[in-house]
């Protein structure tokens, strides 16, 4: 519990306008993207990083729990309040500080939309790569906490390569920067080890970022399969013929049929799996590249290759998967979206164990994937209200990340640890890497207060007060 | 004095432990190409190499990865991918010499970072051994990963004060089909610049962007400020590339012998001056012209990082210049030191107000000061 007079001192950093501490504006707080739900006792909005500094100042002093909070997008409970405390939105921290395209940076707050970058420096021709399908409400800060993937990042990498400094709060109220709009600075590399790091071992305030030169030309073709495992085989043959797509996504005929449904995007209903490839680059590029990927898709056993012939198709296209998620929330009220990593080799044979899950089961699963490099997005399908259904749902998942581990991939490629897979780190990580990753948090954090529950498997997580009580839509692992 | 070589992880965690329970000194490399680096390390009590751990632990083509052991020489990882078509297009000086836990740990990068990236960038798991004999994994050996801390990036660039990398994981790039390089020479800084400015704000991708100042030059046995662009890709590319840049370009043999040479600048100086030193000035695009015009000795430019490398020729004259650049608020480094370095030199004048961390972090890894001490620019 927070202290009255603690809850006093915090309310006269942000002044009265800047704070909510009634339960019934709590409740929107107590949820994220991910399933689980928990109620912050107090949710500050401040608006300077001396703001952050001198909250967490007030925390230390009572001892008082914190966790950040962007949009609240994130899938893996990351910026839920687990041990109560104060929840520190970034959501007034929105404005971009610099764009500074002679240097190909900017320099954003954290509660910055993501698109909002790409959207501000459009005109200049620049964009900011990473682009989380939640790209139009997700915020900066959080994606430096999740390291934040995207379709895209297959040819241009992980928020982590394209962070290059941030400024920090610790627990304990004091502020550090770590490097810079240069590259190569002497020393530990902490930008990279706080990437990633879901909020557990600082609060960041600012963020440099790099632009890109905005590609001269796109090309994105969507090709048609009878068989999901034919997808698996073009992705192979892609690299080999040593071309890197900018994107491929793969989405199987259960998923296709729900999209086409809600968004009427021209996918074909009647196939077993798309696979939806985009190249960038220089014309003469772009327009070899098409060519040979079409041979590929149709030697790989495409039925059919289409191609985005104007810019309007090219979203269309897009809007089909990005809205992937909605479109399976009109069909089944309950879902699970796992975000398991596969070396790319292991797609098909990936793909062949989450049917036999599916069958042994007797749940459904639909799979979308950024099948460029290896990232399955299998979502479960569910009804809540058979008795045990959730539990079987999540258990089905939890075997198709272990099959993900065993295959020499990952438990999460690019929605983070969280509260669901902290169990999981177990089945990747021996005891000695959690020790040191868990002495390496310590070192920021010593009390533990900063984001308490998440990431690391200790013994203190908030499993016990997890509540599964799912809303109708909510995506779960 | 005593140099162990370890045949195996588990031999090298036994040697670490042991050395480090016994509060010996340790002086950690591969194979020690790179000794005036970083810092003046105190004489050790007990060498450890992990050159005769060189397996290669995985690699399928087909996922463009590949996990080797950290002894393995990094000409020989680049020719094992090189047989499929594909690169780990890092381009560390020292090039025939170099471990690839050297490179890593000394986060030696070259000219094509500008398209493919650093070693930050195209490492994605690592195993690493703690003096405590622990084997501690980060990453794995997929391209994206967001399970558990990042503690790969720490070891990049730690020059062994940390622990013992055991094992790396890269991403690897398919090989262009095609790769030419325009060399093209300006009589001023002013020209160089507006070329390569030109360039950055065109829809052209080049692999690398490398300024040399007429001093630089001079030593590859070039004139005026060379701007070397390399441009990669099919010959309907390369055509675009001939028809936007003109001038000629070279391709093949002549092509690789021109960028050997701006790789092993560095070697080929240390070894001519034994009592130089390489400053390693961390720039912007466009502070890189205000660093260029102020060193008039020999500096090799990343011009598309931001990242210079001034040559300068005796101790005092690299110790005023980093002094200067300093004053000038330049984050830079002594990268490569004198091989008798002054007294009270310390090659990384201003670190930030994230030392504390990081003093932290070394005193977590290595509470007795035994691993590599001031290696890391003297400081750590």
């Amino acid at each position: 519990m927070i202290p009255q007079e603690a809850k006093r001192e915090l309310a006269a950093i942000v002044g009265p306008k800047g704070y909510l501490d009634r339960d019934e504006d709590l409740a929107l707080y107590e949820y994220d993207g991910g399933v689980d739900m928990a109620r912050p006792e107090m949710v500050v909005f401040p608006q300077t990083s001396e703001q952050v500094a001198a909250i967490a100042r007030i925390t230390a002093k009572y001892g008082i729990p914190m966790v950040g909070r962007g949009a609240g997008t994130g899938l893996s409970g990351g910026a839920i309040a687990c041990q109560g405390g104060v929840m520190i939105s970034f959501a007034r921290m929105n404005r971009i500080l610099e764009i500074d395209l002679e240097n190909e940076r900017a320099v954003v707050q954290p509660g910055v939309v993501n698109l909002d970058i790409s959207l501000a420096v459009d005109a200049d021709g620049y964009f900011y790569a990473p682009d989380p399908s939640s790209q139009k409400a997700c915020t900066i800060g959080g994606n430096v906490a999740e390291n934040a993937g995207g379709p895209h990042t297959l040819a241009y990498g992980v928020t982590t390569n394209h962070v290059l400094g941030l400024e920090c709060v610790l627990p304990d109220g004091s502020v550090f920067t770590t490097g810079g709009k240069e590259v190569d600075l002497p020393g530990y590399d902490l930008t990279g080890l706080l990437t990633g790091s879901e909020g557990t071992m600082a609060l960041v305030t600012k963020v440099v970022v790099r632009l890109m030169r905005k590609p001269e030309a796109v090309q994105t073709l969507l090709a048609v399969y009878d068989d999901p495992e034919d997808c698996g085989r073009t992705v192979a043959e892609i690299t080999a013929r040593a071309i890197t797509p900018v994107a491929i996504e793969m989405m199987d005929g259960v998923l296709l049929r729900m999209v086409e449904e809600a968004t009427h995007a021209g996918y074909p209903m009647d196939a077993a799996a798309v696979l939806l490839i985009e190249v960038e680059g220089l014309k003469e590029a772009t327009e070899e590249q098409v060519e040979q990927i079409r041979e590929a898709c149709l030697g790989c056993g495409a039925r059919e290759v289409r191609m985005a012939r104007s810019p309007e198709e090219r979203d269309l296209l897009w809007k089909g998967r990005k809205n992937a998620f909605g479109a399976v929330g009109r069909v089944s009220p309950s879902f699970v979206v796992q975000d398991g990593m596969v070396p790319r080799a292991k797609i098909p044979s990936t793909l062949r164990f989450i049917r036999q899950v599916s069958e042994r089961y007797g749940l459904l699963i639909s799979n979308i994937f950024h099948a460029g490099d290896g990232n399955m997005h299998p979502i479960i399908l569910f009804n809540k209200r058979r008795p045990g259904e959730l539990q079987k749902a999540l258990r089905a998942g939890e075997e198709i990340l272990e099959h993900c581990v065993a295959e020499g991939g990952s438990i999460t490629g690019e929605h983070g640890v969280g509260i669901e897979k902290l169990a999981l780190m177990r089945v990747q990580f021996s005891e000695d890497s959690i020790e040191c990753m868990v002495r390496l948090k310590r070192l920021f954090d010593p009390e533990e207060r900063l984001n308490p529950g998440k990431l690391y498997p200790t013994h203190k997580g908030c499993l016990e007060i997890r509540q599964p009580a799912l809303r109708p839509g909510a995506i779960l692992y | 004095m005593e140099t162990l070589r370890p045949k195996s992880i588990d031999e090298l965690a036994e040697a670490l432990r042991e050395a480090a329970g016994g509060g010996k000194r340790i002086r950690l490399g591969g194979n020690f190409t790179k000794n005036r680096m970083g810092g003046p390390s105190p004489a050790p009590d007990v060498v450890i190499s992990t050159c005769e751990l060189r397996r290669i632990v995985e690699y399928d083509p087909r996922d463009l990865t590949i996990s080797v052991e950290a002894g393995l020489p990094f000409a020989e990882l680049e020719r094992i991918a090189g047989e499929h078509k594909q690169m780990a297009p890092l381009d560390p000086p020292f090039y025939a010499g170099a471990t690839v836990g050297g490179v890593v740990a000394a986060n030696t990068n070259g000219p094509r970072r500008r398209l493919y990236g650093a070693c930050r960038d195209l490492v994605i798991g690592m195993k690493f051994v703690t003096l405590e004999g622990k084997l501690v994994s980060s990453g794995g050996m997929v391209v994206k990963n967001a399970a558990g801390l990042d503690m790969a990036k720490l070891m990049v660039g730690s020059m062994g004060t940390l622990a013992a990398i055991a094992v790396v994981n890269f991403r690897l790039a398919p090989r262009p089909p095609a790769s030419r390089t325009y060399a093209s020479s300006f009589s001023t800084l002013a020209e160089a610049f507006a070329a390569r400015d030109a360039l950055l704000r065109s829809p052209l991708q080049p692999v690398a962007i490398d300024l040399l100042n007429p001093a630089a030059a001079a030593r590859i046995g070039r004139q005026g400020y060379l701007l070397v662009v390399q441009v990669g890709g099919s010959e309907a590319v390369m055509e675009r590339y001939a028809r936007e840049l003109g001038r000629a370009a070279v391709e093949g043999e002549s092509e690789a012998e021109l960028w050997r040479r701006i790789r092993e600048f560095t070697p080929e100086f240390l070894a001519a001056h034994p009592q130089g030193a390489i400053l390693r000035i961390s720039s912007t695009l466009s502070g890189l012209k205000q660093v260029m015009g102020a060193i008039s000795a020999p500096i090799v430019a990343r011009a598309g990082t931001g990242v210079g490398y001034a040559y300068l020729d005796d101790a005092e004259q690299a110790a005023r210049t980093l002094a200067d650049a300093t004053e000038r608020g330049w984050k830079a480094v002594m990268e490569f030191l004198p091989e008798k370095p002054p007294a009270g030199l310390v090659p990384w004048p201003a670190p930030g107000d994230d030392f504390a961390i990081m003093e932290k972090i070394k005193r977590m890894f290595d509470p007795g000061h035994l691993l590599n001490p001031g290696r890391l620019y003297g400081r750590l």
